[in-house]
């Protein structure tokens, strides 16, 4: 474990601490509200986000990618609440323009194509101390958000009436989540990059889920899968020299598959019958 | 804002319109629910009973008309006295939410259930619990429950707000009818213990003659209200059905009740 003297190997380790929970966190209601395909969207939008931050002149475009992310995901939710149009449609329609629309951006400026892979695939191990502090600041205003509106999101996801009725601002409430959501997919495109982020946040509740009985177990379960998923591997990618972003998916899918089987095994999940 | 007046009704609602496209759903209802009683709001598919109830609690605006809830206007702070049992929760099974975070959550001492020990929630929660047969279930997750048991759990979870006006949206859909007659035989018994003001929306013409005090029959408009008897009958149910339904006849021979099925006959 000498690697992990290595400022850089640190460095990831922090990112991956700080962020791996929290989209463990998120991804339970993610998964709960079926806004995997939604956080796939905002996580694509990134690359429009990535051209134009270059075309802008920055280094490093995470501003850029946060705004647009956000732009993103607000018109997906407005979309959705302005027109009769199915989410499916929305979210295709914002995914694919918003790849295209980066690509020709890019085309623009060929030399910085290089830099491409970086957020396609992640590049946890390139990160600044700046972008440790960030991702530590980001973890905690997610996590203080989620434990503040736990109770208003648990109502929100078991039905949106009662919500209301309830008196909980669904509209408002719906909005936040999505922002936090969007926040963090964002800026863990650094650590596995748009085309890997998603498991991130779907793999962790769906491991939980195959071990847990209720919310707070699902929950606390999410967390902890979250971080052993990221921070596990980073440790690993380094010694078998594996890409880290792949090498964390790897993990969490390894976790998948095992507590589903023992989930089967446990004969906890009935099989579907095909209907004669 | 106009201050509630100690004894105005539990709903009144006046010459309330909404259109819905090009379709005028609500075309001027008019009603007046006194407190206490359990009444019943029926009509055909598409009379509006479903936009009525959302008028009700807020999640549609009226075109035209006035609705006051408990004598005032519907807002969220008028909503906090109203206990509103949905027709069904759509509930992914990746939702792990059991039972008891479900109540927990309706209660100000159990609002930190993520921190509280069970014995703490269950203890807090025992005393609305004890006659709704729920507390077999509080482990289960929300989502594995059956339409029987999430009623009840519904139930509970309204009763939790400590309502004065309880509305249920057809509340024994995707019921066997056992379930039905213990399901109703429990609100039965929670308005006359509670005194509180039920309104059940429910096409279970059946059950309304049984259990309800008064009857409303909705097709865009109130086509005619009374008592079960009055408004049972096949000239009040072809004005709201506009076709002929012969009214229900119930045979009570002991404990078994015997339903003959209601019949549809197109004129």
């Amino acid at each position: 474990m000498e690697f992990l003297s290595e400022p850089f190997m640190q460095r990831a380790l922090l990112v991956a601490i700080a962020l791996g929970p929290i989209c463990g966190f998120l991804g339970v209601f993610v998964t709960a509200r079926r806004m995997a395909f939604f956080s796939d969207t905002i996580s694509h939008a990134a690359l429009t986000g990535v051209a134009a931050g270059f075309l802008a002149g920055f280094d490093e475009p995470t501003i850029p990618v946060l705004l647009y992310c956000s732009l993103v995901a607000v018109a997906m939710l407005w979309l959705r609440e302005r027109t009769q149009l199915l989410n499916d449609t929305i979210m295709a329609v914002l995914l694919s323009s918003s790849v295209a629309g980066g690509v020709v951006l890019l085309s623009l400026q060929r030399n910085r194509w290089s830099e491409l892979d970086k957020y396609l695939l992640g590049d946890i191990l390139s990160v600044a101390w700046t972008d440790v502090w960030v991702a530590a600041a980001v973890s905690v205003v997610v996590m203080t958000g989620l434990l503040w509106k736990l109770n208003p999101l648990a109502l929100l996801t078991a039905h949106e009436d009662l919500a209301h009725v309830a008196g909980i601002r669904v509209r408002h409430l719906n909005y936040a989540f999505v922002i936090l959501l969007t926040v963090a997919v964002s800026l863990t495109i650094r650590v596995l990059g748009i085309l890997l982020v998603t498991s991130l946040i779907v793999l962790p509740p769906a491991i939980a889920r195959n071990l847990s009985h209720n919310l707070r177990q699902h929950i606390l379960l999410s967390l902890l899968v979250g971080l052993i998923g990221a921070a596990g591997g980073v440790i690993l990618s380094y010694p078998l020299d594996l890409p880290t972003g792949p090498t964390i998916t790897l993990t969490l899918t390894a976790l998948f598959i095992l507590s589903t089987t023992g989930r089967i095994l446990r004969r906890e999940v009935a099989p579907v019958k095909p209907v004669t | 804002m106009a201050e509630p007046i100690p004894d105005s009704p539990a709903v009144e609602i006046r010459n309330a319109r909404v259109r819905l496209g090009e379709t005028e759903v609500l075309r001027g209802v008019s009603l007046r629910i006194p407190r206490g009683k359990m009444v019943a709001l029926i009509g055909p598919n598409g009379s509006g009973k479903t936009t009525l109830l959302r008028c009700l609690l807020g999640l549609q605006r009226l075109d035209a008309g006035e609705i006051r809830l408990l004598g005032e206007e519907v807002n969220p702070k008028s909503l906090k006295r109203v206990g509103y049992v949905p027709q069904r929760l759509q509930l992914e099974p990746a939702f792990t939410l059991s039972v008891r975070e479900f109540l927990a959550l309706r209660r100000p001492d159990t609002r930190h259930w993520f921190w509280q020990r069970r014995k703490t929630i269950d203890a807090c929660l025992h005393g609305t619990l004890s006659d709704l047969d729920v507390e077999s279930v509080l482990d289960r997750p929300l989502a594995s429950l059956s339409g029987g048991q999430l009623q009840r759990v519904l139930i509970a979870h309204s009763l939790l707000g400590q309502p004065d006006l309880l509305l249920l949206d057809e509340p024994t859909a995707g019921v066997d009818t056992p379930g039905e007659h213990s399901f109703y035989e429990l609100i039965s018994s929670i308005h006359q213990r509670l005194g509180i003001t039920v309104v059940l929306v429910s096409h279970d013409l059946a059950m309304v003659f049984r259990h309800a005090s008064w009857v409303f029959a909705l097709n865009g408009v109130i086509c005619c209200q009374g008592h079960p008897e009055e408004v049972l009958n096949a000239d009040s149910l072809k004005a709201a059905y506009g076709i002929h339904v012969t009214p229900y006849h119930h045979h009570h021979s002991g404990t078994d009740v015997r339903e003959e099925p209601i019949r549809f006959h197109k004129r």
